[in-house]
């Protein structure tokens, strides 16, 4: 009690700092700092500027958004996302305890039969892999049941992008017929940029990630410029989107793909990340 | 369309299962508290739209990793924000010069307004709203994603903590900061307040 009463002097003595006064603007302040308030015309002064301060920044309400928005949300992301395999087999709960046991064997038996199997293939197949990685798609490799990964064609997606740079950064603002061709190209790269994004996150590959992330923007941007992408937004887009410092990005991470995954037709450039 | 019916716990279980589609009811459910906070956060509807669809998406590859403890809404909606802070970094990354001249407090000057309701009024109101973006663009994107959980969400410290992925005392700092650096920017405002 008698220590109480010495910290409500030591309130009472002490003026209220900015950061005790936000805690207790946002009720999160001890009772000591608001007793301090009522007696102290300084601090309740000071702190009727914060509460007034504060309530200059208005509450943002946000657009609302119809009862369809959560479909397509889902329909936009849902085209992407893998199918978790199931993680085991319930079945053998329900099993006697013999055949389990039985059950569990004949796995072990086989397990060690497979690994043995798989290693001969490994050794003999260990040469082709490369090849046999560039050439596989995604939709090839989703079908053969693999993890859940998102295997994208990356080379192909930077080839593509570099592409769109270079048509972009030489664009005639004045050309009408050039914004379509180039708005729906940003809209089909969009999409496996984000992709390539989630993945480069994954793998904390932070400069394919943020290299990818300035692309994200000036893809966004072409794709969905209010109005459509007329030469004044495409006028807006070489100034302000440093188109030269992007397709420079871009060439770089093209460069780090290994040369075997990017040679070749252009049906099997690019590798899997 | 989706099984409405089934409860998150359920819907992560089907998901897990084998059953992509389950998936569907969980973003039907949430996306739109999700797309409350990321415009929040973002400050605009095309970036809160993305931050959702991100969101959903490192959700459901993290899927497995979700406790079944846990309360998928606010799992997500901790995902939610950590996208919703990535894309301001990257969007504060690559408009830095531009926000760093357009903070200049020289350039910004506001008039002191007329109490009537009219073309001047509808002006200042516009100055007023500019001088408010711009106040929250000097802000830290760790800052101003605190200070908007905190202000307009009305997140405890703790949860703030957690959903930025920091500790608590560091984000009860970021919305010391974020408060300090408002009111320094807003005083122009608060004469005619």
């Amino acid at each position: 009690m008698r220590q109480l009463n010495a910290m409500d002097k030591v309130n009472e003595m002490n003026h209220l700092s900015e950061e005790d006064m936000i805690l207790l603007a946002y009720g999160e302040g001890g009772d000591s700092a608001a007793r301090h308030l009522e007696s102290c015309p300084e601090c309740a002064g000071a702190y009727a500027a914060l509460k007034g301060d504060l309530k200059l920044v208005e509450q943002v309400e946000p657009p609302q958004r119809d009862e369809a928005y959560g479909e397509r949300v889902w329909l936009a992301i849902a085209g992407s996302l893998p199918v978790y395999r199931p993680a085991r087999r319930r079945w053998l709960g329900l099993t006697p305890v013999w055949l389990r046991g039985l059950s569990y064997a004949a796995a072990c038996a086989v397990l060690v039969a497979g690994a043995f199997y798989a290693g001969r293939l490994w050794e003999q197949g260990a040469k082709k892999q490369p090849a046999v990685a560039a050439n596989r798609t995604p939709q090839a490799a989703q079908k053969q049941g693999r993890q859940p990964i998102v295997v994208v064609v990356l080379g192909d997606h930077l080839d593509r992008s570099e592409r769109l740079l270079v048509e972009l950064k030489h664009a005639d603002p004045d050309s009408a017929e050039l914004a379509a061709p180039l708005r729906d190209e940003a809209r089909t790269l969009l999409a496996a940029n984000r992709i390539c994004r989630h993945k480069a996150a994954d793998e904390d590959d932070p400069e394919l990630g943020t290299a990818l992330g300035h692309l994200d923007r000036l893809l966004e941007q072409m794709a969905n410029q209010p109005g459509g992408l007329n030469g004044a937004a495409i006028a807006r887009l070489q100034n302000e989107m440093n188109t030269d410092g992007l397709l420079f990005e871009v060439r770089v991470l093209r460069s780090r793909i290994p040369a075997e995954q990017h040679a070749g037709s252009a049906n099997e450039k690019g590798g899997t990340i | 369309m989706f099984r409405m019916g089934k409860d998150d716990h359920d819907a992560i279980r089907a998901v897990l299962a084998g059953d992509k589609d389950a998936y569907g009811a969980l973003v039907v459910r949430h996306s739109a508290s999700l797309f409350r906070v990321a415009f929040r956060i973002t400050g605009n509807e095309a970036d809160a739209d993305d931050v959702v669809q991100d969101a959903f998406m490192r959700g459901y590859r993290k899927l497995e990793s979700f406790e079944s403890r846990s309360n998928f809404s606010t799992w997500i909606y901790r995902i939610a924000v950590r996208c919703a802070l990535d894309k301001i970094e990257s969007r504060k990354g690559l408009a830095a010069s531009r926000v760093a001249d357009e903070t200049d407090l020289g350039v910004l000057d506001v008039q002191v307004m007329d109490e009537s309701a009219g073309p001047e009024r509808i002006l200042l109101s516009g100055e007023m709203t500019a001088l408010r973006q711009v106040a929250m663009g000097s802000l830290t994107a760790t800052e101003q994603s605190a200070f908007v959980l905190r202000h307009m969400e009305n997140r405890t410290t703790e949860e703030i903590g957690a959903a930025l992925g920091i500790q608590p005392n560091a984000a009860k700092q970021a919305v010391y900061r974020a408060v300090h650096k408002l009111r320094q920017r807003l005083a122009p405002l608060r004469a005619n307040a």
